[in-house]
């Protein structure tokens, strides 16, 4: 894995066609700006649904409430595309960065969940428009996916703080969290 | 209005100097991801509702809505008292930034809409409900735009606030 990441950043480094875009005076503040809008959209539209399955606004069909779950897609999509303009700028501070390791971790947790909701419950919870309680199952995956986004936007935040330094000798973990020269 | 010895007296404070200075990931760290949390629930929540009004996911009865409010505010009052901290510890980035107080303005501006269109949306009675009188509706849809525009704006402001500071603390 080591040789992957080494592999990966120097890559980046050659080929990415952002790295003079994004050093322009306002590309990067306005970047984070949409991720930080993105969050919003992503919480806002993903989180709320998780909320009524697990129980709030029980009134509100669950189908209907659905509706919204496109514009928290729209957020990741911005995220996405956001997140990879810094990636591809400055890879070495990701990639080596165990807090950015995380945070893909959980957004792949997050993805893998929401998948399993559309292939266990969805029917169940979508065969009539005016289900209101969500099956058990369901209501496990709403806690998940509401925790797993909660320890992505940690993570997130974190990154700064854990900025990999150089490294000082052999690293023996499975990821290198140090730049290697 | 010379505001510095304030600033010097508050960047003395024990509480100022923990906010910054410790090396404990609940400090600044911690402090800056609970800004982060609360803003993707208020700032979520209050869009969902402004979606709703503007005609995004019809069959959701807009009166429910009013059960994730008190979420949204949760999330106001954590990035009230996370922001006063950030500001406790930094006041004089904060304060001598008029990015600052343009994000306060807005903020103010998009908590005033959304009481304002909380009572429109939950507190009339049903025959006046603005989901049913077509000029209430078209007044509720103008404010939800509004409300919209000065999120986007605000959190547009609040990351600037890295970036456009001229002095960092009181002393430099």
């Amino acid at each position: 894995m080591h040789d992957f990441q080494v592999w990966l950043v120097k890559t980046i480094l050659e080929k990415s066609p952002v790295i003079d875009f994004m050093h322009t005076a306002w590309a990067w503040p306005i970047a984070e700006s949409l991720h930080f809008l993105g969050l919003c959209l992503l919480i806002g539209a993903i989180g709320s649904f998780d909320l009524r399955l697990l129980g709030v606004g029980k009134r509100i069909p669950i189908a209907a409430m659905h509706r919204f779950i496109p514009w928290g897609l729209l957020g990741f999509a911005i995220n996405i595309s956001s997140g990879s303009m810094f990636l591809l700028t400055e890879p070495d501070q990701y990639i080596f960065n165990p807090s950015f390791h995380l945070k893909v971790i959980f957004i792949m947790i997050a993805g893998v969940n929401a998948s399993m909701f559309y292939l266990t419950s969805y029917r169940r919870v979508f065969l009539s428009p005016a289900t209101l309680e969500a099956p058990t199952r369901a209501k496990v995956i709403a806690a998940i996916s509401l925790s797993a986004w909660l320890v992505v936007i940690v993570c997130g935040r974190l990154l700064t703080f854990f900025r990999p330094a150089q490294c000082e000798g052999e690293q023996t973990a499975l990821l290198l969290t140090c730049v290697p020269w | 209005m010379n505001i510095d010895p304030f600033l010097v007296w508050l960047e003395s404070t024990s509480l100022s100097q923990w906010v910054v200075g410790s090396p404990s990931l609940l400090a600044f760290p911690g402090i800056l991801t609970l800004h982060a949390i609360g803003m993707g629930f208020a700032v979520g929540i209050s869009a969902v509702l402004d979606f709703r009004i503007l005609g995004i996911a019809p069959g959701v009865p807009l009166s429910e809505i009013r059960r994730f409010l008190p979420i949204l505010w949760l999330g106001f009052w954590v990035n009230a008292v996370s922001g006063v901290l950030l500001l406790i510890g930094y006041p004089t980035k904060a304060l001598t930034n008029p990015v600052f107080y343009l994000k306060l303005t807005l903020i103010g501006v998009a908590m005033a809409l959304l009481v304002r269109i909380s009572r429109m949306a939950f507190d009339e009675p049903a025959a006046a409900r603005a989901d049913i009188d077509p000029a209430r509706l078209r007044k509720m849809q103008r404010l939800a735009v509004v409300s919209l525009v000065c999120w986007a704006g605000a959190i547009t402001a609040g990351r600037l606030l890295a970036y456009t500071y001229s002095r960092l603390t009181a002393a430099g």
